[in-house]
C-alpha cells in the first residue's frame, strides 16, 4: 500500500482583489521532508505557510493532510477541517508569545485549556530543559532575549505534538548573533525527523536543513528538488537568475 | 406617571438659551485663547533646565490637574477678589479659571508632543547644520503641533463642557439659563434635554473631527 | 482681613466625613463604571447593528455633554419620568456610574485595539479560539493595558464627584463650601478643600506613570 503524502497542495489559487498570489500552485511533501521555500519577496511565501496553517482564505484548489481533505473551497467559502488543523503547528517571525503569561504557562495554555492534556507541565519542563531554557520557566517573555523567545515559541508549538511544523522567517527579526541558537534548535528537530516547512532568507541555513528546496515565483512552483540541485545547479533559468542574484548580494 | 412632554415653553424661551449659549461660547473661546498660548509657554517652562522656571510651571500644572474644576472656579470667584482686592466682572474670573485649567492640560499635551519628536530628527538637524531657533521653528514645532492637535482639540471641547460649572457661580451661561428656565416653567425634563442636546450638538462634530484626525495619524504612522 | 490657616482645622471632622462620602461614591461608581464600560466596549464590537448603535449613542452622549447636566437630568427629570424618588445617593451613584461607564468603555476599546493581530493568529495556530481566546488571552492583556488609564479615570471621577455638591449631597465640596459660607472664611476653607482633593489625587497621578512604564515593559514582547 502506498502511503499518502503528509501534505498535498493541489492547484492552489489565492488572490487579494486584482492581485493574484497563487495561480494554481501544487506541492506535496512526505513525512521525512524538510521543505525550504525560497522565492522573491512579495511572492507569497509567508502566505503559503499561513494558508497551510489555516489562517487565510483561499480562492481555489485544495489541501490534503495525510490524504484527507483539509482545506477546500465549498459554496464560495473556504472550508477548514479543524481536527486536521490541530495537527499543524506554526512559529512566527515576531515570536508572538503571550506577554501576560510566564514561559511555562505560555507552553501549557493551549494544551491545558483546549485539549485537557494531562501532565502538560511536566512535558513543558522537559521541552524547556531540552532547549536549555529550564531556568527561564518562571520568567516573563519581556525578560528574554529574542533568541530565547523564539526557542520558547518553538517549544510552545511542539507542546501539541504537531505532525507538521511551519516556520515563517523565524530568524528575520533576530540580531545576527542570536540566529545560531534558534537554527540549532531547528537542526535538532530535523535530526529527530520532524517534518517542517520553512520560509527563510538564509541560504546557508536552507542548504543545511533542507531535504528539498522549493523555488516559488509568479504564483507557482518553478523548481523543486534537493538543495544541491536548486541552490547550486538550478535546472530552470528563472531559478538560476534568482539564486545567482541572492548569492551575489551575499558576497 | 403619564408625564406629558411640552416643549412649548422651551421654544418660547429659546432666545434666552441662545444668549446663554453665546456666553458659554465666549467663555470657551477666551479660555482656549489662554489655554493654547499659556499652555505652550508652560510646556516650554516644564522642559526648562532652570528650576526657577520649571518648578512654578510644574506646581501650576499639577494643582490644576489634581483638583476639581468646580473648586477652581469657586476659588477664583470667591477668593481672588478677597486675596488681591480685585473686584472685576465675574466673566473675567470664569475665563481665568477655565483658561488656566485648560493651559495646564494643554501644557501636558504640548510637552508629550514635543517629547514625541524622534531623536533622529534632532540628529538630522545637527547633520544639516540646523540649530537653535531655526530647528525649533522648522522641525520641532511643526511636528509637535501636529502631534498635539488631537489632544488640544479634545481639551478645548472638554473645557466647553466644563464651562457649564460657571452656572454655579451665577454667570449667565447656557447651563445657568437652562436652570432658570427649568425652575420658572416647571419643565425640567424638556429644558434640560434641550440644553443637553445643544451641548452635544456642538461637542459631537468636533470630537468626530478629532477621531478622523487621529485615524489619519494612525494610518500615516503604520 | 488676615489669613488664618488654623480655621479649617477646627472643622477637620466634618471635612473628613465629606471626604469619606466623596471617596465612597468614587469607588462605588468606579466599580460599576468598569463593569459597565467593559460590557459597552464589547457591545460596540457586536455584530448586531442595533446593539452597536445603542452603545455608541450612550458613550457619545455621556462624553459629549457636561457632567453637571447629566447630574441635573438624573436628579430632577428621572424621578418625574419614572414617578418615583430614587433618593439622592442612588441618583448620584447612577449619574456618576453612567459617566464612568462611558469613559471606561473608551479605555477598554483602546486597550483591545492595542493587542497585536499576531496574537490572534498565534491562538488560531494553537487551536485557542472563541471564548477561550477571549478569557485567557484577550481579556488579561486588555485589562493589563487598561490599568493605567483606569487609574486616570479613577482620578477624573474623584474630581468630577465634587459636582454632586451642586445637588445638595454632603460631599467634601459641599461641606467645605457650607462651612466657608457660614464662617465667612472662603479663602481658608476653599483653599483647604482644594488641598485635600489635591492630596488624594496627586499621588494617584504619580502612580499612573509608574504603573504604565512597568506594564509597558512587561508587555513589550
Amino acid at each position: 500500500m502506498v502511503q499518502d503524502k503528509l501534505l498535498k497542495i493541489h492547484n492552489l489559487h489565492k488572490s487579494y482583489g486584482d492581485l493574484d498570489i497563487f495561480k494554481g500552485l501544487s506541492l506535496a511533501m512526505d513525512r521525512g521532508d524538510r521543505l525550504v521555500i525560497i522565492g522573491p519577496s512579495g511572492g507569497g511565501k509567508s502566505t503559503l505557510l499561513r494558508i497551510v496553517m489555516g489562517l487565510e482564505d483561499i480562492t481555489g484548489g485544495d489541501v490534503y493532510l495525510d490524504g484527507k481533505p483539509y482545506i477546500l473551497r465549498d459554496g464560495g467559502k473556504t472550508k477548514i477541517d479543524h481536527k486536521l488543523q490541530a495537527r499543524v503547528g506554526m512559529v512566527f517571525q515576531h515570536y508572538t508569545l503571550f506577554p501576560h503569561l510566564d514561559i511555562l504557562r505560555n507552553l501549557t495554555l493551549a494544551p491545558v485549556k483546549t485539549r485537557g492534556i494531562p501532565r502538560a507541565e511536566a512535558k513543558a519542563m522537559a521541552l524547556l530543559e531540552r532547549f536549555g531554557l529550564a531556568a527561564k520557566a518562571r520568567a516573563y517573555p519581556s525578560q528574554l532575549s529574542g533568541g530565547q523567545k523564539q526557542r520558547v515559541a518553538i517549544a510552545r508549538a511542539l507542546m501539541l505534538d504537531p505532525d507538521l511544523l511551519l516556520f515563517d522567517e523565524v530568524t528575520s527579526a533576530l540580531d545576527p548573533e542570536l540566529v545560531a541558537e534558534v537554527e540549532a534548535v531547528m537542526m535538532e528537530l530535523a535530526d529527530h525527523g520532524m517534518p517542517m516547512m520553512i520560509v527563510t532568507h538564509d541560504m546557508h541555513f536552507a542548504r543545511n536543513i533542507a531535504s528539498r528546496v522549493v523555488f516559488a515565483a509568479g504564483g507557482v512552483v518553478v523548481e523543486d528538488g534537493p538543495p544541491e540541485q536548486v541552490l547550486d545547479n538550478p535546472q530552470v533559468a528563472r531559478t538560476r537568475e534568482f539564486v545567482e542574484r541572492v548569492f551575489a548580494r551575499k558576497k | 406617571m403619564g408625564y406629558e412632554l411640552q416643549f412649548f415653553y422651551v421654544w418660547q424661551n429659546l432666545d434666552k438659551l441662545g444668549q446663554g449659549l453665546l456666553v458659554s461660547l465666549e467663555l470657551t473661546g477666551l479660555a482656549n485663547l489662554i489655554g493654547l498660548t499659556a499652555g505652550f509657554a508652560i510646556a516650554l517652562m516644564l522642559r526648562a533646565r532652570m528650576p526657577v522656571l520649571r518648578l512654578p510651571a510644574t506646581a501650576l500644572v499639577e494643582l490644576f490637574r489634581c483638583t476639581p474644576v468646580l473648586i477652581q472656579v469657586v476659588w477664583f470667584f470667591y477668593c481672588v477678589p478677597i486675596l488681591f482686592n480685585l473686584f472685576v466682572d465675574p466673566m473675567v474670573m470664569g475665563v481665568l479659571a477655565l483658561g488656566l485649567n485648560l493651559a495646564a492640560f494643554n501644557a501636558e499635551g504640548y510637552r508629550a508632543a514635543i517629547q514625541s519628536v524622534p531623536r533622529e530628527q534632532y540628529d538630522a538637524c545637527a547633520a544639516l547644520g540646523l540649530g537653535g531657533w531655526s530647528r525649533v521653528r522648522h522641525v520641532v514645532l511643526p511636528h509637535a503641533l501636529r502631534a498635539a492637535l488631537p489632544v488640544l482639540m479634545t481639551n478645548g471641547i472638554t473645557i466647553f463642557q466644563q464651562s457649564a460649572l460657571v452656572a454655579l457661580v451665577a454667570i449667565p451661561d447656557l447651563m445657568y439659563e437652562g436652570k432658570m428656565l427649568a425652575t420658572e416653567t416647571y419643565r425640567p425634563i424638556e429644558t434640560y434635554t434641550v440644553v443637553a442636546a445643544i451641548y452635544f450638538a456642538i461637542s459631537a462634530p468636533i470630537s468626530l473631527i478629532v477621531q478622523r484626525i487621529e485615524a489619519r495619524f494612525d494610518r500615516v504612522q503604520a | 482681613m488676615h489669613f488664618d490657616p488654623t480655621i479649617p482645622f477646627k472643622y477637620w471632622d466634618a471635612l473628613l466625613i465629606g471626604l469619606g462620602t466623596s471617596l465612597r461614591l468614587t469607588l462605588i461608581c468606579l466599580a460599576i463604571g468598569i463593569a459597565l464600560g467593559f460590557v459597552t466596549s464589547q457591545a460596540r464590537r457586536s455584530r448586531l447593528m442595533p446593539v452597536r448603535a445603542v452603545a455608541i449613542f450612550y458613550v457619545e452622549l455621556f462624553r459629549g455633554t457636561p457632567v453637571l447636566i447629566q447630574l441635573f437630568w438624573i436628579f430632577y427629570c428621572l424621578p418625574m419620568l419614572i414617578g418615583a424618588e430614587p433618593g439622592n445617593f442612588i441618583s448620584a451613584v447612577l449619574s456618576l456610574s453612567l459617566y464612568a461607564g462611558a469613559i471606561t468603555s473608551e479605555t477598554f476599546r483602546a486597550a483591545l485595539k492595542s493587542i497585536p493581530r499576531e496574537q490572534y493568529d498565534t491562538c488560531r495556530a494553537l487551536g485557542i479560539t472563541g471564548l477561550r481566546l477571549a478569557i485567557w488571552v484577550v481579556l488579561p492583556q486588555a485589562l493589563l493595558r487598561a490599568i493605567p488609564t483606569l487609574l486616570s479615570n479613577a482620578v477624573a471621577l474623584f474630581k468630577e464627584s465634587a459636582l454632586i455638591s451642586a445637588v445638595g449631597m454632603a460631599d467634601l465640596m459641599f461641606i467645605g463650601s457650607s462651612i466657608a459660607n457660614r464662617t465667612g472664611r472662603p479663602v481658608e476653607m476653599l483653599t483647604a478643600i482644594a488641598i485635600i482633593y489635591f492630596t488624594v489625587a496627586f499621588p494617584l497621578t504619580r502612580i499612573v506613570g509608574r504603573v504604565e512604564t512597568r506594564i509597558l515593559r512587561r508587555l513589550a514582547v
